[in-house]
């Protein structure tokens, strides 16, 4: 079962003189278990559109229906969609608060109630995922880590409750390169174990290209591109007019060919061009 | 972004009229002149030429009334339980009695002086702070402070002290307003079940608000002595101000103010 959004408008102060719409007609469908981007410049409403995923924002006019559940402000609904819709927002280390960092990522698991067993392999297992070593971090502090591990510990504290759905909103921001690469890694082999759905909202658009089967481009408010994550950056008129950029692969791809260079590379993202570059090399006998 | 959207900090309701242009120290010394006449007065018909000035200044300011009466609202109990007070128990000639209950005609005009004399003193103040915004208010206060650092008191500082905290409001806000989506977001149950649960809920939110307010506190403190921010020095302002026509005009009305209530006084 999607996620899907049906003419979904979000309009800030209705009917006022500065009534402002954040998000126009957004008619979106997410597939489980697959890996998709929200991109789309400062502004265009990527934030907004994530937040009527769990239900802190309704829209205005339309539905949000998560697994053909439309949501609504009703108690029972809400919690059933926030057991399965979870959110990593931006900087998610700024709402710590546990002494221990088991703590910090049981919080979810308690306020679902799982039980002590349920618990504790949760956590473990959300900790292995993210890649801290569960003997080693357990009962430490949450504030005494790097900037990294803090994001680790973040998005474990997510990953623990176990929901089919998980957004993040710019997990990789402010992580040095090693440690955007790993973190995304490791939630493309939380979807392959487990067909957990990744949305991923990003500007970086070479972890776009590298991660994201499907990306949905957002315009002022309104979906200006819904669909493969290859053919959108092939049409670099349309990544331009959105306000973003090609990945690097992309550019360097391009500027082989206008150059009169026809390597057979394929462009889809970094890791990719790099191997099929080692590959073409290697069949053409260069060591 | 909802929230803070619809918050409007304190008292202020922005404008671009006479009175909102005016300078905020003028305004502040206006303030101090008109309250300095509520008290001169004795009876009154004596604060007729305040309330005219006091009016003038209140239609010129363009706020809506309603901003008025609802800054009045805190003071209705303090104001019904004086003029009760008044009217029951100051002795004089009974105009109308029943059991132990007694009202004077000396009550019922000291009521009514008292009466006047709160809500005189509120609608100034509500006409100061709706016209100025914290910000310009807290740079008045700094400049009545100012004589006070030579006698060892750190006025620039406490007044730095007052605006940094009006300029955080907001931000902090928004802190938490954020803070709070993602601790929902991890089933978090805020405000609701029993009183003890209630209690327990607000510790996931208060906490990193208080971890990201010392970081703020730090950044700031960093950021200033970047730009070469050292205490104690003499400071130059970003919006500096100076006595304009309006600033003489706002003085000279609240003067008449005093003059009237005081001439009343004197020789009527």
């Amino acid at each position: 079962m999607p996620i899907e959004l049906k003419n979904v408008d979000y309009v800030y102060d209705s009917g006022e003189p500065f009534e402002y719409f954040a998000l126009r007609g957004i008619n979106v469908r997410i597939d489980e278990g697959s890996f998709v981007g929200i991109v789309g410049r400062t502004g265009s409403g990527k934030s907004t559109l994530v937040e009527h995923l769990n239900g802190l924002l309704f829209s205005s006019h339309g539905e949000v229906l998560v697994d053909g559940l439309t949501l609504s402000r009703d108690r029972k609904v809400l919690s059933s969609v926030r057991r399965k819709v979870g959110i990593v927002f931006q900087y998610p280390e700024d709402q710590f608060f546990a002494e221990t960092i088991f703590e910090e990522i049981a919080f979810g698991c308690r306020n679902y109630g799982f039980s002590k067993e349920q618990i504790d392999t949760s956590v473990q297992k959300a900790m292995t995922i993210v890649g801290l070593d569960p003997g080693r971090f357990l009962s430490l502090s949450p504030f005494q880590l790097s900037g990294g591990e803090q994001r680790r510990v973040a998005i474990a504290s997510v990953i623990a409750m176990g929901q089919k759905y998980i957004v993040l909103d710019e997990p990789t921001a402010g992580l040095d390169s090693g440690s955007k690469l790993t973190v995304l890694g490791e939630l493309e082999s939380l979807r392959q174990s487990s067909n957990v759905t990744v949305i991923l909202v990003s500007h970086n658009m070479d972890e776009v290209a590298e991660f994201c089967e499907r990306v949905i481009v957002l315009d002022e408010g309104s979906v200006a591109f819904q669909g493969s994550t290859e053919e959108f950056f092939r049409s670099a008129d349309l990544v331009n007019r959105t306000g973003l950029e090609l990945p690097q692969s992309y550019r360097l791809a391009r500027a082989l060919k206008d150059s009169g260079c026809t390597l057979p590379v394929d462009e889809s993202s970094s890791d990719r061009f790099l191997d099929s570059l080692h590959s073409w090399l290697a069949d053409s006998g260069v060591r | 972004m909802a929230m803070s959207r619809s918050f409007v900090l304190g008292q202020h309701y922005p404008g671009v009229s006479v009175i909102h242009r005016a300078g905020a120290l003028a305004k502040l010394t206006a303030t101090i002149i008109l309250m300095v006449a509520v008290f001169v007065a004795t009876r009154t018909p004596q604060y007729l030429p305040l309330a005219l000035v006091l009016g003038a200044g209140i239609l010129l300011s363009g706020i809506p009334l309603r901003f008025f009466v609802r800054g009045l609202k805190p003071i209705v109990f303090l104001i019904v339980l004086t003029v009760v007070v008044q009217m029951f128990f100051t002795p004089g000639t009974t105009l109308w009695s029943w059991w132990f209950l007694r009202i004077t005609r000396e009550g019922v005009v000291l009521a009514l002086f008292i009466l006047c004399r709160l809500v005189l003193l509120t609608l100034t103040s509500v006409l100061l702070t709706a016209s100025t915004s914290p910000i310009e208010l807290t740079d008045a206060i700094a400049d009545f402070l100012k004589p006070l650092s030579r006698v060892g008191i750190p006025s620039a500082e406490i007044a730095l002290v007052m605006s940094i905290a009006m300029r955080f409001v907001p931000t902090i806000l928004e802190e938490t307003e954020r803070i709070v989506r993602a601790q929902v977001s991890r089933g978090a149950k805020i405000g609701e079940g029993s009183l003890v649960a209630r209690m327990k809920g607000f510790i996931p939110i208060l906490i990193p608000l208080f971890v990201s307010s010392f970081r703020r506190a730090d950044d700031l403190a960093v950021a200033m002595e970047a730009r070469g921010f050292r205490v104690g020095s003499e400071r130059t302002r970003y919006h500096e101000r100076h006595f304009g026509s309006i600033d003489v005009c706002v003085l000279v009305a609240s003067g008449i103010a005093l003059a009237g209530v005081m001439l009343w006084r004197l020789f009527l």
